[in-house]
């Protein structure tokens, strides 16, 4: 079955399943549109980007916060490292 | 031990054992804490929140979902009831936000100049993108994209449909990649 895609659906359809396999005429369609439109294509690498951004973006926490959460939950007695 | 070991012994009573899973997790669930709140003393309070409620209700964890599913549920209610508790600000309404997919969008994505930005730049872009969306969306977004749950791991740790769960996602992966855009083409 032969589906038509336009730009629009092709970033829609980014933003709703991107990086998922799908099979339908639908997803197959816009595979073949990305192949031939760079500036899909574009769009495309530019969502993957951004999400890697954000998943890279790391916060770590401060030692510190551990000993404050044992005390917080009253658990200062606890090993956890004896469970190993 | 392993994983189920170590909740099993937890909930028999093993003190132990209750703080090797609190070590395990508390690194992951300040970090999620902190992305959602933005705010170090937050993310700590809401770090803390999240295992007093995981002590008290270890024993009603029956094992049918992973443990840091179940955990990103507590997390993420405790930070959705702290940004309803303090929202003082506006969030951008994406839900009725139409110009998300507009054509400019598409011609624009080739001039981003990805590489020119240096870490503290950049986190700072990606700091300014996500404070402008509705902590409902970032959840959603942080857990699906970032923490990289399943569609259903989603759904089942925000208490939303499978659908509810695309609807958000997709519409805060076009927000953030289309603020990304505007600031890093200033």
């Amino acid at each position: 079955m032969d589906v038509t895609v336009t730009c629009k659906d092709v970033m829609s359809h980014i933003c709703d399943s991107l990086g998922e396999e799908l099979q339908s005429p639908k997803c197959i369609a816009i595979r073949s549109h990305m192949d031939s439109c760079d500036c899909c294509k574009n769009y495309f690498d530019s969502v993957e980007k951004t999400i890697g951004f954000y998943r890279d973006y790391k916060i770590v926490m401060p030692e510190e916060a551990h000993d404050r959460l044992m005390k917080y939950l009253d658990m200062c007695d606890c090993d956890p490292v004896g469970q190993e | 031990m392993n994983e189920t070991e170590l909740i099993e012994a937890a909930k028999a009573g093993d003190r132990n054992a209750l703080g090797r899973l609190i070590k395990q997790y508390e690194q992951t669930v300040y970090n999620f804490a902190f992305k959602i709140c933005r705010d170090r003393e937050k993310a700590e309070n809401t770090m803390q929140e999240t295992f007093l409620s995981m002590v008290k209700s270890l024993h009603q964890f029956d094992g049918n979902s992973k443990l840091s599913t179940w955990l990103y549920r507590i997390v993420s209610n405790h930070c959705l009831m702290q940004a309803r508790y303090s929202n003082k600000y506006q969030f951008v309404d994406v839900e009725t936000e139409d110009s998300l997919f507009d054509d400019r969008y598409l011609s624009d994505s080739s001039k981003i100049p990805w590489k020119e930005f240096e870490n503290n730049e950049l986190r700072a872009i990606l700091d300014k993108a996500i404070s402008k969306l509705a902590p409902d969306y970032r959840v959603v977004f942080l857990l699906r994209d970032v923490e990289q749950l399943s569609t259903e791991e989603t759904a089942e740790a925000t208490n939303l449909s499978v659908a509810a769960v695309k609807s958000r996602l997709h519409r805060a992966r076009a927000f953030l990649r289309n603020e990304l855009e505007k600031e890093m083409s200033k």
